[in-house]
């Protein structure tokens, strides 16, 4: 297989179709009211919010905007509403910078200088605001994780990617990208760097420490069974850093499956309980 | 050829996906059955590998020969000693068929190699997914008389235990990797194998955790009259020694005379029956 951008090249339309028909059959078999996602005004979040209005219509989608002040930032307010408004979404604005001072103040552990800590518990105070809606309201939370940040595992455990469906986690953030431009989510989202915001001037690309077109290119590499030096050299690139992302993939598995439990009876969860989702 | 000697159950955990460090171990293992005089040590099912390894097993294969039976034979030759192990074997004509294949080397390097025929896909097993089942019976020439190989779930077919037997094979050598709830069904159905073939089996299981199933072990050398001649440790790392002795088959195949009594006729029917079950 020849590694180049030509690789990752989709029919978008037909992506645009499986996904949201996927979306809609979801819905309507949880026989759920409607779609709560976290808006943070980045390409993921706004191309799974444009897809979940493709699919059932924006007025039964709710876009959570939820800011806290170490990380505030009013382009991505601005850019949040703006892709709320293109797909008529509702939206809400929940400032989350409270609960956050209020687990400061609770968790006796707690380390203000901490910031992975610190950050992880945002992402999470981010998930419980989404699952008390969708609770609420008889919606299903839909999540933004893209598969490139799924499968080196960028992400917090049961934070951000905590949802009931995940409609972009087959598709590479490059890959994302060009989805989002083909279904117009606003160009300024598409193009702008992604940051998890889980403190200030987070950049991803510059903490993961490649860019999303060499790192899409090294996973669609391995994903195909590809051999690491063989991604190196086809890619012009150090044998090293290719094995640096393959370590980053293979030892985050645990963060991208249920917990594991060790097998003492007949079945067992996890194991070999095989049950259809969504049952009628 | 020997009518008796030690045999060694070399019953270790792996480190899932290191073959270097399995290598190790089976060089450890080895240099410590030979210094107690085994001259068969015998080793789980993938112990090259690790038995949960998933889809590393494309990256892990090999092929048989290649560079680890290369390395194992060298160790073999060191000693002096007969060894069985376990690994993935890439096919020699594809670049991803992979067999589940126990691997027999001598002192003058590689005897044979057999590839597992009954492959488990059910409860917590998906080895049809990775391997291509074999199709030949594993029996050996060997120093140490005719040795026949079969592979963990094999032990439910007594079909394979028996073509081995038919084949000249006294001692049926079985690389294993079963997670704990089995314990029981291999503790009957190795017994039970050795009983109706009148065979000494050596039975070798994993032990460790991988991915939350815990191989329990319980390793063991059952003489062709079902008793159980050494047993290793349940669900940690041993080295148990045994000696198999062939006259001993003598005085049960007259007791109890199963290959005697064999009926070919049946096999016929049998066929007929299992393809319209």
């Amino acid at each position: 297989m020849k590694l180049t951008q030509s690789v990752l090249d989709l029919n978008w339309e037909e992506v645009k179709v499986k996904i949201t028909r996927f979306i809609r059959d979801y819905i309507e078999k949880a026989r759920a009211k409607g779609i709560v996602l976290g808006l943070s005004g980045g390409v993921d979040s706004s191309t799974a919010a444009a897809l979940s209005a493709i699919a059932i219509g924006g007025n039964k989608v709710l876009g959570l905007l939820l800011p806290e002040k170490e990380t505030y930032n009013p382009k991505d307010m601005e850019h949040a509403k703006l892709a709320a408004e293109k797909f008529a979404i509702k939206t809400e604005t929940i400032d989350i910078t409270p609960a956050i001072e209020a687990f400061q103040k609770t968790i006796p552990l707690f380390d203000p200088d901490d910031n992975l800590c610190k950050g992880n518990l945002k992402a999470r105070t981010r998930m419980l605001c989404l699952y008390y809606y969708a609770n609420k309201l008889n919606f299903i939370v839909c999540g933004s994780s893209d598969k490139s940040e799924t499968m080196i595992g960028y992400f917090t455990k049961w934070g951000d990617v905590a949802a009931d469906i995940a409609p972009l986690m087959d598709l590479y953030k490059t890959q994302v990208r060009k989805l989002a431009m083909h279904i117009g989510v606003p160009e300024e989202i598409v193009n702008k760097p992604p940051s998890p915001a889980l403190w200030p001037g987070q950049t991803a690309e510059e903490e993961i420490g490649i860019k999303y077109e060499t790192l899409d290119l090294i996973l669609c590499g391995l994903e195909h069974f590809m051999k690491t030096e063989e991604i190196a050299k086809q890619l012009g690139l150090q044998k090293e850093l290719v094995e640096k992302v393959k370590r980053r993939w293979q030892t985050t598995e645990h963060k991208r499956r249920m917990p594991l439990t060790t097998k003492i009876q007949y079945r067992t969860v996890g194991f070999d309980f095989r049950i259809p989702h969504n049952q009628p | 050829m020997k009518q008796k000697f030690k045999v060694a159950l070399a019953q270790v955990s792996c480190k899932r996906g290191d073959k270097k460090v399995n290598i190790r171990k089976i060089q450890e293992y080895t240099e410590k059955a030979k210094q107690q005089g085994a001259e068969l040590v015998i080793f789980p099912e993938l112990s090259l590998t690790g038995y949960t390894v998933r889809d590393e097993l494309y990256e892990l294969a090999e092929k048989v020969p290649g560079p680890s039976t290369a390395t194992i034979e060298k160790i073999a030759q060191k000693h002096k000693v007969h060894l069985v192990f376990g690994m993935p074997e890439l096919s020699e004509k594809t670049q991803a068929t992979i067999y589940n294949t126990a691997v027999l080397i001598g002192p003058k390097g590689l005897i044979g190699k057999y590839r597992k025929m009954y492959l488990p896909t059910h409860s917590v097993f998906e080895e049809k997914r990775y391997f291509r089942p074999g199709y030949r019976v594993g029996a050996f020439e060997t120093d140490l008389g005719k040795l026949g190989l079969i592979i963990c779930y094999d032990t439910f077919f007594p079909e394979v235990s028996r073509l081995t037997r038919l084949e000249g094979a006294q001692l049926i050598v079985c690389p294993s990797a079963s997670p704990a709830v089995r314990r029981t069904f291999f503790e009957t159905l190795t017994v039970a194998r050795a009983i109706e073939n009148t065979a000494f089996l050596a039975y070798v299981n994993l032990v460790g955790i991988e991915d939350g199933l815990q191989f329990w072990g319980g390793s063991r050398l059952i003489g062709p009259n079902g008793k159980v001649i050494t047993q290793a440790k349940y669900d940690e790392e041993d080295l148990a020694l045994g000696e198999v002795n062939y006259a001993d088959i003598r005085q049960v195949e007259t007791f109890v005379p199963t290959l005697k009594d064999l009926r070919p006729d049946l096999f016929d029917y049998l066929k007929e029956r299992a393809e319209k079950l």
